[in-house]
């Protein structure tokens, strides 16, 4: 059967597209769609597309922050109002994968990838979705426990309050080839501060498990607590807790949970 | 940039050549850096028709049944081509060069022997309905049991991989296990020596990721012969590879090629033209098989793994009196090139350095897994690193400079090297010291003075007593036995042909041209 592709002017025509067809997939910037269907991927037959502007919008003036799914990682390199989400976009791909990879593909990116994602999750970010029933704010979190049942959904934006300080909020990927590299394990943290008192701690982890995860055990290490030696060694100490990693080509699940800790003692304490 | 040391061998070297240290402009660099460079995959021909195989999802395992009915009633699907359908489905690459054994089917029939090897070809009008026709296919497998390291593969009791080396290591010369050096008595010298070091280095396979992966086109042209756009970076290696397992004369052949989107040795192994070619000829339509990215990485062949062990005896004045070396190529389930990569290591030992003991056996070894090609240097550069590796920690051994450690083993001209040939032409010494120059890295007086073509020869150019080795009779194979091993014996007739394919046949107008007696030096002299 010949893949069919379809491009909508609406983003609730794709939608209802999406969650009528099984075997229907979003192309956003294509480059996991594409590949897919480049190494034969047969369980695609159809592909939906919508030229919606509010899918490519981005809102960065005030404190909250709303990115369109369809916003590419080289848009928001170009955003001197997202420069706090600078590093995580720059680490994605090459320049021809950021000039065509999206925000909202980066969902559902499985490993090694989906780097942008765990910083979303740090940031604690609301996923704004489109299903066959209108539309509703996910919490990103829950959205990425439930991500296999996503399918037939269409991502429209994401959102999230901007860091209060600059240095609230670290991000690091681990990869062997720099700057292209898949992930050998990716972090991101927010640290709010409150009167040198750590106030909602979110740790957020990549390919520790099959999909981004948050490291509770570590946030618990550090909340309440000033970002000093003892708090950041209990944190690593408690990095690798309550995570699945995978084996790769990449890494090994032991080897991952080996470097998670010692990658959160540098991201916690500023080393390069 | 460049910097010719012409003052070094000024007196060897003819300075009114035409070419060598002079810019030149490379033939294809135009068509690349304006985009207008012809690959195989930009001809798009009428009727084209696109070719995808079955690979096995098993690393070792017998083919029980292979059910393609429901594939072939699959949509746009125009031919399905098994194992019983390529001409002669047995072939060994440098059997062109009469070296080795005929041992790798194009299409795996009674068991495939590493992950993705190919089972069943399917010609269809799209790639879409190639995949799709894929996914009908089924196959239905006995795994057995499987070896995935060099040393396990030589173990009594171990799986045979392949029963055309039952004991799952290359045969030399018909004969021997491995390719054997041996100069003075490297045993004893170990025994004598102030300081014995024994390592052990493991390589891992490498990808040659070529930006354009492996493929080709091959369309029915007049005459009955075929025309075929292709990849590979060895052109009429491949016409001749295609001509003998199609069993029809290279002159059917008109290859186009020459431009290779990356090569780097990936693209000898002639791994799609035989099949694109078939497809071609079965259907009379152009046909064009091209890997996809993952088949390339998975399933193209990379640089072999290497497991090398090497054992020196060192004085405390830094002189190396003995090197004892056992490396094992993992050549994966077929030969493909690595028995020529242990004779290129064995010819190299023990590295650019006078030692006047040196005992080296390097095996080439059958495992489940991949098959293993050429590479950049292949043979050499796994060798080559682990010895420099060695060199680093003997000099470390002995308190040594490690630039001077390397000077004082160099060898010169006039020496004895461990194949008794004297070395000519030797510029080790001077490398060094113009490496120790560039790096601004002291090296001492008496080392700066030192030359290749000073004090070499004289005692260096003995040959040392080599002790006689009892050559054990080459012991039938003790090894685990399936039912789909062949006897045991010393068969050296490659296993008849499968029947010729079923209709339509391909044209074959004449016998083929192969069966002339070559000689090499390095292969012997061997009818096919």
């Amino acid at each position: 059967m010949p893949v069919t592709v379809r491009t909508f002017t609406s983003s609730g025509d794709a939608a209802a597209a999406l969650s009528s067809d099984r075997s229907a997939r979003y192309l956003g910037g294509g480059t996991l769609v594409m590949r897919a269907l480049n190494e034969g991927d047969i369980s695609i037959s159809t592909i939906v597309r919508a030229s919606d502007h509010a899918l490519s919008r981005i809102e960065a003036t005030g404190s909250r922050v709303t990115i369109g799914a369809g916003v590419t990682f080289a848009r928001i390199l170009a955003e001197r109002d997202l420069a706090f989400l600078h590093a995580p976009a720059r680490s994605i791909g090459g320049p021809a994968v950021r000039n065509m990879g999206t925000v909202g593909g980066n969902l559902f990116a499985p490993n090694p990838y989906g780097d942008f994602t765990v910083a979303l999750l740090a940031l604690d970010a609301m996923v704004s979705v489109q299903g066959g029933l209108g539309s509703r704010d996910i919490p990103i979190e829950e959205f990425l426990q439930g991500r296999e049942r996503q399918t037939g959904t269409l991502v429209l934006s994401i959102s999230c309050q901007k860091p209060g300080q600059t240095d609230a909020f670290r991000y690091r990927k681990i990869a062997r080839i720099k700057p292209k590299g898949g992930s050998v394990i990716t972090l991101a943290a927010h640290l709010p501060v409150n009167g040198n008192r750590i106030v909602g701690a979110r740790i957020a982890l990549g390919s520790m498990a099959p999909t981004q995860i948050r490291a509770r055990a570590a946030e618990r290490a550090l909340e309440g607590r000033s970002l000093d030696a003892a708090t950041i060694s209990a944190a690593a100490a408690a990095a690798a807790e309550g995570t699945a990693p995978g084996d790769n080509a990449l890494g090994s699940a032991w080897y991952r949970r080996e470097i998670v800790g010692v990658h959160l003692r540098r991201l916690l304490s500023g080393q390069e | 940039m460049l910097e010719l040391r012409k003052d070094i061998f000024a007196d060897e070297r003819d300075d009114n050549l035409k070419e060598i240290g002079k810019p030149t402009q490379r033939q294809d660099m135009l068509g690349h850096v304006t985009g207008t460079s012809p690959y195989f995959n930009d001809h798009m021909l009428q009727g084209m028709l696109h070719l995808k195989v079955v690979r096995s999802t098993h690393s070792h395992a017998r083919l029980r049944r292979i059910d393609t009915s429901e594939a072939e009633r699959a949509q746009g699907v125009r031919r399905i081509i098994r194992g019983a359908d390529v001409p002669v489905n047995l072939n060994t690459l440098l059997s062109l060069i009469n070296f080795g054994k005929d041992d790798e089917p194009s299409l795996a029939v009674d068991k495939v022997r590493y992950k993705g090897e190919p089972i069943v070809a399917i010609v269809a009008d799209s790639e879409r309905e190639a995949f799709e026709a894929i996914a009908k296919v089924k196959i239905d497998y006995e795994p057995l049991a499987t070896v995935f390291d060099v040393e396990d593969a030589l173990k009594p009791g171990a799986p045979v991989v392949n029963e055309v080396y039952p004991r799952n290591t290359f045969t030399y010369h018909e004969t021997y296990d491995r390719q054997q050096l041996r100069f003075g008595d490297a045993d004893r010298a170990l025994a004598t020596a102030d300081h014995v070091l024994e390592q052990r280095y493991q390589m891992s396979p490498i990808e040659h990721a070529p930006t354009e992966t492996n493929g080709s086109i091959a369309a029915p042209d007049t005459n009955g012969r075929y025309i075929v756009y292709t990849s590979t970076q060895a052109l009429f290696f491949s016409v001749d590879t295609c001509a003998k397992i199609l069993d029809v004369p290279s002159n059917t052949f008109h290859f186009i090629g020459g431009t290779v989107g990356g090569g780097f040795g990936g693209k000898v192994d002639t791994l799609t033209e035989p099949l694109c070619i078939l497809g071609a000829m079965l259907t009379g339509r152009p046909v064009r098989y091209v890997f996809g990215r993952e088949e390339e990485m998975q399933y193209g062949p990379p640089r072999g793994a290497e497991r090398i062990y090497i054992k020196d005896g060192v004085m405390r004045d830094g002189r190396i009196v003995a090197r004892n070396i056992r490396a094992y190529f993992d050549s994966g389930a077929y030969t493909r090139l690595s028995s020529y990569a242990a004779v290129k290591c064995a010819a190299h030992l023990p590295g650019p350095y006078t030692i006047p003991n040196v005992h080296g056996d390097v095996y080439c070894v059958f495992t489940n897994r991949t098959p293993a090609t050429a590479m950049r240097g292949f043979g050499v550069t796994a060798m080559d690193f682990a010895i420099e590796c060695q060199m680093d920690k003997l000099a470390h051994l002995v308190g040594m400079d490690p630039m001077e450690f390397r000077i004082l083993n160099a060898y010169r001209d006039g020496d004895m090297k461990a194949h008794r040939r004297e070395a000519k032409n030797t510029a080790l010494i001077e490398c060094v010291q113009v490496a120790a120059e560039k790096a601004k890295w002291p090296i001492r007086e008496e080392f700066r003075r030192m030359s290749s073509r000073k004090d070499g020869g004289g005692a260096r150019a003995a040959i040392p007593a080599t002790p006689p080795e009892s050559h054990a009779p080459v012991a039938a194979p003790s090894q685990q036995r399936t039912t789909y091993d062949r006897a045991p014996v010393a068969t050296r007739e490659p296993p008849p042909p499968p029947p010729p394919p079923s209709s339509p046949t391909p044209p074959r107008p004449n016998a083929p041209s192969h069966g002339a007696t070559r000689f090499s030096s390095v292969f012997g002299t061997r009818r096919r």
